[in-house]
């Protein structure tokens, strides 16, 4: 009989500047996803996959998986490793553990992503994102921080398809205002459209509230089967359905669109969960994007297919992305506000789509039975999608 | 000079730190880009088996896995497609205003190449500037030799620069 992966709970640390080693971030976290199913006990976990990129120069750690298992009181005896895949990590995580139990190799895997980016000096960690990039090509040039980058990429959405300086500030607004009741998220503020047009000069046309944060902070879910999940919770089972992660280059020159807001890699990735998922796009009740920048969000709906391509800033002006709206997007705040560490991301998107997909979201999308995440990693240069249900592909 | 908080790293190199490349021969099977650079030519590699030219340049062809590469040029001239400005907040390591660019050097693989944009004033690059290689030193590598003892590996990087009008 097929084994079906599920995500059977979720849980994150408060997100933002944090008094705290990263691994008392991932302890956190571990509490949060085991509080979210009482009846499931650290004894009961057999695999352990940790997401982190930045352990390694932020807290002088390789290696990773057996600190937090044994921090979090851990003896996983399936599987114990660590992924690397930086603001896709929790997502490819999620990944792994899915194949693992559905092939048998293990039962129930914690799927585990932190970073503790602020170090005892600032400059540390803006130095250190030269390594975020390609780093002998693109990090050499200054590409490590993102803001120049996706400026170039805002800039050439504006040309080629008259996007407005208002729908990205839409987009911020939008995430901003979901997260303003989220307790845990790094920002926890309402924003009017006033604030976000007036805001300081990142780089033109970004401004502050078009750019996620810099941000502390782990997350942790839980993978098994139906039939594991059955034995410790009542609540509706939240299937994997399909998944896709498409790399077609690394260095900037080589982006495979034709221009920079042409994002084929997206559209690859999308095609092939949502094949593997057995669905389309017109399913997808609520996503979670990756909302790096503003001008992410509005080309990721765009290439998602939840609008025409070149769409994506009316739909966003539109309210199409807020609850109500043809797809709700980033429903918990987003990276824009929840905040982004790397490789927590992924695993704090499934965990709220999860609870969208059970009834319980905080706002919570009527009816949703298809909720999907997505990310993208590097320069632009990898994108992870997750297509989850609340049944299972037949 | 010591580190401040870590006194034993007076005068020790920590490559993890470095934002340039390992450029030399000892650290990088690619180091002939960099001696052609400080000639002032752009290179990459070139298969000699198909004929595929891939950039950056590596040590094997991406497309038919042959290891018989050479160098071959690329234009150092070429047109700004896009550009930003960050003048504010620059990361350390460079100086105000940062400037990236797409720039089309009129030849496969490089139609679409982002590169910093140098000796270039704040508010004064346009779309479809013609801009052209700038070769520039940054600290040289110091390798340790055992008995010789620190030996200095001289380096360079480029980015492109605005041809005067």
């Amino acid at each position: 009989m097929a084994r079906n992966a599920v995500i059977l709970a979720g849980g994150q640390s408060k997100w933002g500047v944090r008094e705290a080693h990263i691994v008392d971030l991932f302890q956190e976290a571990a509490k949060a996803c085991l509080d979210d199913v009482p009846n499931l006990k650290p004894k009961d976990i057999d695999g352990l996959i940790v997401a982190t990129s930045y352990a390694g120069r932020c807290s002088f750690q390789v290696n990773t998986a057996p600190v937090i298992a044994e921090r979090c009181g851990l003896k996983p005896t399936s599987i114990c490793t660590r992924c690397d895949t930086l603001c896709a990590g929790g997502s490819t995580a999620i990944i792994l553990a899915k194949g693992l139990v559905e092939s048998g190799c293990a039962d129930i895997v914690m799927a585990a992503g932190g970073e503790k980016l602020y170090t005892p000096q600032k400059w540390e960690v803006f130095y250190s994102e030269l390594a975020s990039v390609d780093h002998d090509w693109d990090g050499v040039h200054g590409m490590g921080l993102p803001p120049p980058f996706f400026a170039l990429t805002a800039q050439e959405h504006m040309m080629h398809y008259g996007t407005k300086k208002e729908d990205l500030a839409a987009v911020s607004v939008a995430n901003y205002n979901y997260a303003a009741t989220n307790p845990v998220a790094q920002m926890q503020k309402a924003l009017t459209l006033e604030e976000a047009m007036g805001a300081p000069i990142v780089v033109p046309p970004l401004t502050l509230y078009d750019c996620c944060p810099i941000t502390d902070g782990a997350a942790a879910c839980i993978i098994t089967t139906e039939e594991i999940a059955r034995k410790f919770t009542d609540r509706p089972l939240v299937y994997i359905r399909g998944t896709a992660q498409t790399c077609l280059n690394s260095v900037s020159a080589n982006f495979p669109g034709a221009h920079l807001a042409d994002w084929k890699h997206t559209r690859i990735a999308a095609e092939k969960a949502y094949s593997r998922a057995k669905i389309s796009a017109s399913d997808v009740k609520v996503a979670q994007t990756h909302d790096c920048f503003s001008i992410s969000e509005v080309i990721e709906v765009e290439e998602l297919g939840f609008c025409k391509k070149g769409e994506g800033g009316e739909f966003c002006r539109s309210k199409q992305i807020e609850l109500g709206g043809k797809v709700p997007v980033n429903t918990d705040g987003g990276l824009l506000a929840v905040g982004h560490p790397f490789g927590a991301t992924g695993i704090r998107q499934g965990t709220e789509i999860m609870k969208q997909l059970q009834g319980r979201a905080r706002h919570q999308v009527k009816d949703a039975d298809i909720g999907l995440t997505h990310n993208l990693s590097g320069a632009n240069a990898e994108h992870t999608i997750l297509v989850y249900g609340r049944e299972p592909v037949k | 000079m010591a580190v401040l908080g870590i006194p034993i790293l007076e005068d020790l190199y920590p490559s993890t730190m470095d934002m340039w490349p390992l450029e030399a021969k000892e650290f990088n099977r690619n180091w002939t880009f960099y001696e052609n650079l400080k000639a002032g030519r752009l290179t990459t590699t070139k298969c000699k088996s198909c004929g595929h030219v891939a950039y950056p340049p590596r040590v094997i062809c991406p497309e038919c896995y042959s290891e018989d590469l050479e160098y071959t040029d690329l234009p150092t001239k070429g047109k700004v497609i896009i550009f930003s400005e960050e003048v504010k907040g620059v990361p350390l390591g460079f100086d105000s205003p940062l400037i990236h660019a797409v720039i089309d050097l009129g030849v496969d693989p490089a139609r679409r190449v982002l590169t910093r944009v140098i000796n270039c004033p704040a508010g004064t690059l346009q779309r479809g500037d013609e801009v052209q290689l700038a070769v520039f030193p940054v600290p040289a590598l110091p390798i340790d030799k055992g008995r010789q003892g620190t030996v200095m590996s001289e380096r360079v990087f480029f980015a492109f620069e605005p041809v005067k009008k």
